[in-house]
């Protein structure tokens, strides 16, 4: 598989001048093709910054960002456009159009796609995400979780190869989060070249990724397999993260010792596993 | 904030229908009709109130309740109080011969009834004005006015003006519009409960109190235009770049009719106009229609 994402000493500092505090120290990583990763940390711990420096919406104070292998830089910047999206948090402010619709068409306007084949993929897409009732409707007269809703739609519908989630189901509840991920997971199955990475809090949700990465102050503290990363319990709480609540179960179990299987991840297998123990 | 007054309202009525385009057009071409000349007040005042029974027409068509905008703009009165003091005290015009006196005061000033007329005529106009633009707000989308605006602007893209530009930013102001007033609301909700009095004290008091408000509004609506931009970045927006457009304007029978109905109106008042200037004899049109004779 390649790289469809590589990080190379990523810094940067919102302020210019050097004294300033650096947001991301020295940041190495890199994203496979295909892949779905998870970064997760507390507030102020960088993340929404790397999701910025990823799609190249920012400009590293230094370091590299490589996409399919090819340096990310203001020359490549429409490459760079059609091949990476990213949902961010505040659905007021990334909702551009008047209505549903409109905010969801606005992708695909600005890349001049004919309009028969627009009004399909809003209408697809739309669909997907369960707005298609709300098409007319305004930014004033939506939930925040439906807003998110449309911003997530108007992402998928420009047909990207990475998508970046930045906290965007924040304002979700539970049911819609996993409508939501079991939407992306359909995706990736049609096309195993996806690469999906979300910048989340949701340790839940995190678990279920390939592979998580963990942000602590601007620094990668930990990166690895969801089941290994999340084993130090201590190591995990001490940066102001919680394990998921699977694992905290099977510590509790461990402890009375019942040892149980590490393929485990999701609640329902783990009840399912443990009636037929 | 439902109710926000010439907000849009979504209702499928026939003016809710109309092509953007003809409804600006419309708009312009009503407003126009409402400053145009007719000579004397009589005149006016006739012309005004044809024009207003067709702006009530078209706002009963729209659903709106004409009503509706005197409880709306409470400072319409005070407008409408300062207009008087103005036209009644100051002196109108210098051919003091030809205005009629209402009342003589014991030292010689006098108040004239065309004080009283000019102050009707322009509060009437301004009320008119303001209706039409209240059914154009209220009947279309920001978006579609946009694209109404787009299109008007055409010519100036072949001297290569970016009109996108200019669109986008309207089209943006629209939009965010309701959402910094929901922000406003919320500011000062905020601001309330940590104490801050907005209806009470004297004005330099309330000055005072409305920085409270102005301040952290601003500084949101800088986090939003940033966040705004990055996220129209992150769909590709590139103001030079060629896009198409999701929505399109059909031009339909209704709106050729339309038209039709608007150019006639305009050239009854166009006539009417030009009756009044050119015919200084036979300017009156109360002596034309019932034969009574005004000053």
């Amino acid at each position: 598989m390649s790289k469809a994402l590589e990080v190379k000493n990523l810094n940067f500092s919102y302020d210019n001048t050097s004294e300033g505090p650096q947001t991301l120290k020295n940041i190495s990583f890199s994203v496979e093709e295909g892949e779905y990763v998870a970064l997760v940390g507390h507030n102020g711990s960088g993340k929404s910054t790397l999701a910025k420096l990823l799609a190249y919406l920012l400009e590293p104070t230094s370091g590299e960002v490589y996409l399919n292998g090819e340096l990310e830089s203001e020359k490549n910047i429409k490459k760079i456009r059609e091949t990476i999206g990213v949902v961010f948090q505040n659905p007021d402010n990334q909702f551009i159009g008047s209505t549903v619709e409109g905010d969801i068409a606005f992708g695909l306007e600005n890349r001049a796609i004919p309009r028969e084949k627009m009004i399909e993929l809003v209408h697809k897409y739309s669909h997907l995400v369960g707005m298609d009732k709300y098409l007319n409707k305004s930014p004033e007269e939506l939930s925040g979780g439906q807003k998110q809703r449309v911003a997530i739609a108007g992402i998928l519908a420009l047909n990207l190869k990475i998508i970046i989630f930045d906290e965007a189901t924040s304002m979700l509840d539970p049911e819609g989060v996993e409508d939501i991920m079991s939407l992306i997971h359909e995706m990736k199955k049609e096309d195993p070249s996806l690469t999906f990475i979300s910048i989340t809090h949701d340790i839940e949700e995190a678990y279920l990724a390939d592979r998580v990465i963990i942000l602590n102050n601007g620094e990668i503290i930990d990166e690895g397999k969801p089941e290994d990363v999340f084993l130090d319990e201590e190591k995990i709480t001490r940066i102001g993260l919680d394990i998921p609540f699977v694992l905290k179960v099977k510590n509790a179990l461990k402890e009375k010792g019942i040892e149980i299987d590490k393929s485990i991840k999701t609640l329902e297998e783990l009840s399912s596993y443990l009636c037929v123990k | 904030m439902s109710n926000v007054f010439g907000k849009y309202t979504p209702y499928n009525t026939i003016i809710h229908r109309l092509d953007p385009r003809i409804k600006f057009f419309a708009l312009i071409a009503l407003m126009v009709m409402c400053f145009l000349p007719y000579g004397n007040y009589a005149n006016r005042f006739i012309v005004l109130g044809v024009l207003a029974l067709i702006i009530i027409g078209i706002m009963v068509l729209a659903k709106i309740n004409p009503l509706n905008i005197f409880s709306s703009l409470k400072s319409l009165w005070v407008m409408m109080i300062f207009l008087l003091i103005i036209f009644v005290f100051v002196q109108q015009g210098v051919d003091v011969e030809s205005l009629h006196p209402m009342i003589i005061f014991p030292n010689g000033y006098t108040i004239y009834w065309e004080g009283l007329f000019q102050t009707l005529h322009v509060f009437l106009r301004l009320i008119l004005m303001i209706c039409l633009t209240l059914v154009l707000t209220s009947t279309t989308t920001p978006m579609d006015i946009t694209y109404a605006l787009d299109w008007y602007l055409y010519p100036l893209k072949l001297i290569k003006f970016p009109t996108q530009i200019v669109t986008m930013i309207i089209s943006l102001a629209l939009r965010f519009i309701p959402t910094l007033l929901d922000e406003s609301q919320r500011i000062m909700k905020a601001q309330k409960s940590r104490g801050v009095d907005y209806n009470r004290g004297f004005l330099s008091k309330k000055i005072k109190s409305i920085t409270t408000l102005i301040i952290p509004l601003l500084v949101s609506c800088f986090s939003r235009s940033v966040e705004l931009s990055l996220a129209m970045d992150a769909r590709g927006y590139d103001p030079y770049g060629t896009r198409t457009s999701y929505k399109i304007l059909k031009f339909e029978v209704r709106d050729l009719i339309s038209l039709i109905i608007t150019l006639l109106i305009m050239a009854l008042f166009i006539t009417m106009c030009a009756y009044s200037s050119f015919y200084p004899g036979a300017d009156n049109f109360l002596k034309l229609l019932f034969g009574v004779d005004a000053f």
